[in-house]
């Protein structure tokens, strides 16, 4: 294993890399993925347990520096008001996500044009259209079409279900005039493509027992896999070899045995995530490119965006069985997602519903509020918050600025000896007047749907999920990295498909987003086999 | 540390419930559970209960358990006042091994089950609020128009 030459080579077989498998794999040539993790059990999610709630203090928590797994590299994040979150598996941190599956707006790819800041695309919302859609049919999208804050999109599967919380807060909503919808949701609300249908277990953010989820284990790698595409588990890669003539060469990894591997390719594929796959350039140095791969124009790991987010939470007076349906799943807002500069800041930002909470859950966010005492009053206050609960996250957008970055941490290292990642993040002006905006309006709805209480933090510091922006796509090699169909300026046949590529990162989360960019980027490569690396 | 003073700390920390009615934290076992998270601290906390014990036998007490019922709360706050965590780990310990186990979970109207494999029934809801956003006009910038 490792000696002979792979026609492609793909380096994560999380979202993006799986739909590049996929999408590639039809043209019948030698592809194989190396992943870090492994292959996930859904019988042992959490969900299929009595103490469920307290997974997320352990192997299925969100900070990887706190799971303990093998599989989890360490990130050093002390340099930012948000920790990073990721999950390193077949299937990436589709294994974890909420499953919300908004697209972009097309105003997300022009904020140059429309708002005078940042940069536009050297894509369209047109260029990615047709990849949304494919997507769709490939994770398993609910929806409902006639959305007003989009373009004409059909979805594959019925909505997820409002639920009594839904409903709640959609009259909240529907009392201010404002925008909402059910949200698209990468959730098979029945069944489609071999899954089985939903049945409202709850945290979807702990793995989906049911495999109703659309993580990229259960969506396009058993169809990549019967179609031929090899996937090597537990398999970490080092760093990307470059050849004497200027193009990689392949990957030297460490395998399921720890024995060092090289594996030679014509083609290799990043797909490791906004912070994995600058960490990974950064630690492919070589004469030719003595600050890492692919880094001639000094922007790998430079313009990292998150999304600032906030949580308002009201407190209601009827029961919402909240603890029922998916919980990052229910109704989105976008009255406040495209500019407007009175409200003194551009861009904008989404409001996501949640559902409710367990018991475990309810009784420590009570206790973190200063909501619930122990002793005498204990059980009288329990009562008064327990499924009264709903809440909202804020999805803020950011802009890119170069200080946010991602460099080699000078002393930490995984298991395995490889240089760990370091992240250096501020938040900007612009997020920080965004973030008080959307607390005002959002404790605005809740109170408008009936809390009779409301609680928010900003920013929400565990909400690094959403890593962009490290390695972004552009026409000229001077400012950006990858070229608009992702390859990379400096390396011909070394290609970048997951959200380190965003330009900017738009208001909604980029799932759907960075699998369109993959299917886009397979479709160019596909097309162009002839003539790849002119 | 006895089982019983710990026991005696977790039914004030969660006292006895009713309708329907539970005993404390305490009587219904929850101090297995926290001895067990509590893993390398036990014995920091051990010494803060032993010390809640000299405190009670201090004021005239056999131990913290015979102290008057009144009395525990405030001799609980003043011990753990000198040691800091004490009470946080009690409490956080506390809080996850009674909103687990069945018999609460059951007082809260739920079934004492995992989630998985039976799920929960849930309600489509009305989507005919969403009729008066329908009516709004497009809400999207498109630039290329």
């Amino acid at each position: 294993m490792g000696e002979d030459t792979v026609d492609v080579l793909i380096i994560g077989a999380g979202a993006a890399g799986a739909a590049l498998a996929w999408s590639l794999a039809e043209t019948r040539m030698q592809i194989v993925c190396l992943e870090q993790g492994d292959w996930m059990d859904p019988a042992d999610y959490p969900t299929t347990r009595n103490d469920w709630e307290m997974d997320r203090f352990g192997a299925f928590g969100l900070s990887p520096n706190g799971r303990g797994r093998r599989e989890d590299y360490p990130v050093n994040d002390d340099e930012s008001p948000i920790k990073i979150s990721n999950f390193n598996a077949v299937g990436g941190s589709t294994i974890l996500y909420a499953a919300h599956f908004p697209r972009m707006h097309p105003s997300d790819f022009r904020v140059r044009s429309l708002d005078g800041v940042a940069d536009d695309w050297p894509i369209d919302y047109k260029t990615l259209e047709p990849w949304y859609d494919l997507n769709a049919q490939m994770m398993g999208v609910a929806g409902l079409a006639g959305d007003p804050a989009y373009p004409p999109k059909e979805p594959t599967l019925p909505p997820v279900p409002l639920g009594k919380l839904g409903e709640t807060l959609a009259h909240g909503f529907n009392r201010l005039g404002w925008h909402w919808w059910p949200s698209d949701s990468a959730i098979a609300t029945e069944e489609h493509a071999g899954r089985a249908p939903c049945i409202n277990l709850g945290p979807c953010i702990m793995g989906c027992a049911q495999g109703a989820k659309g993580s990229t284990d259960v969506t396009y790698w058993p169809a990549a896999i019967r179609a031929g595409v090899e996937l090597r588990t537990r398999c970490r890669v080092r760093e990307v070899t470059l050849g004497p003539d200027g193009m990689a060469s392949g990957a030297v990894y460490v395998d399921a045995d720890g024995r060092e591997q090289h594996q030679k390719a014509e083609i290799v594929v990043l797909a490791c995530n906004g912070v994995g796959t600058p960490r990974l350039l950064l630690n492919s140095r070589s004469p030719r490119f003595p600050d890492g791969l692919a880094n001639s124009s000094g922007l790998v790991g430079r313009n990292l965006m998150f999304h600032p987010y906030a949580l308002v939470t009201g407190i209601f007076e009827e029961p919402l069985e909240g603890y029922k349906g998916p919980t990052g799943c229910s109704i989105i807002c976008q009255e406040f997602y495209e500019t407007d500069a009175s409200r003194g800041f551009v861009r904008g930002y989404s409001f996501e519903m949640l559902r409710g909470m367990g018991p475990i859950s309810t009784a420590l966010w009570g206790m973190s509020t200063g909501r619930l005492p122990w002793g005498a009053g204990h059980h009288a206050a329990f009562a008064d918050i327990w499924d009264r609960t709903a809440g909202m996250v804020v999805i803020c957008e950011d802009l890119p600025e170069e200080c946010n970055r991602v460099t080699l941490d000078p002393e930490l290292v995984d298991s395995d000896g490889i240089p760990a990642p370091k992240v250096t993040y501020r938040l900007s002006e612009n997020s920080q007047r965004m973030l008080e905006h959307a607390v005002a309006r959002g404790t605005e709805v809740l109170e408008a749907a009936g809390a009779k209480e409301t609680r928010a933090e900003a920013p929400l510091p565990p909400a690094g999920w959403h890593l962009m922006g490290t390695a972004r796509m552009g026409m000229d090699a001077a400012t950006s990295v990858v070229n608009d169909w992702g390859r990379c300026h400096d390396v011909k046949n070394l290609f970048i498909v997951d959200g380190s590529v965003f330009v900017t990162a738009g208001g909604v989360n980029p799932t759907n987003t960075i699998q369109a960019l993959a299917l886009h980027t397979a479709d160019r490569i596909k097309n162009n086999l002839s003539n790849l690396f002119d | 540390m006895t089982r019983t003073l710990l026991d005696c700390v977790l039914d004030e920390i969660l006292p006895a419930r009713e309708d329907p009615a539970l005993p404390g934290a305490g009587a219904l076992g929850i101090g297995s559970y926290v001895v067990e998270k509590l893993g390398d601290a036990l014995p920091l906390i051990t010494s803060g209960l032993e010390a809640l014990d000299q405190l009670a036998a201090d004021r005239g007490a056999a131990d913290f358990a015979s102290a008057p019922a009144d009395e525990r709360v405030a001799l609980l706050n003043e011990v753990a006042a000198g040691q800091p965590g004490l009470l946080e780990s009690l409490v956080f310990h506390g809080y996850c091994g009674y909103y687990q186990d069945p018999r609460v979970v059951e007082a809260l109207g739920l079934a004492a089950r995992p989630p998985h494999p039976e799920g929960y029934p849930l309600e489509t809801g009305d989507l005919g609020l969403l009729d008066p956003v329908r009516a709004r006009p497009r809400l999207f910038r498109d630039p290329g128009a």
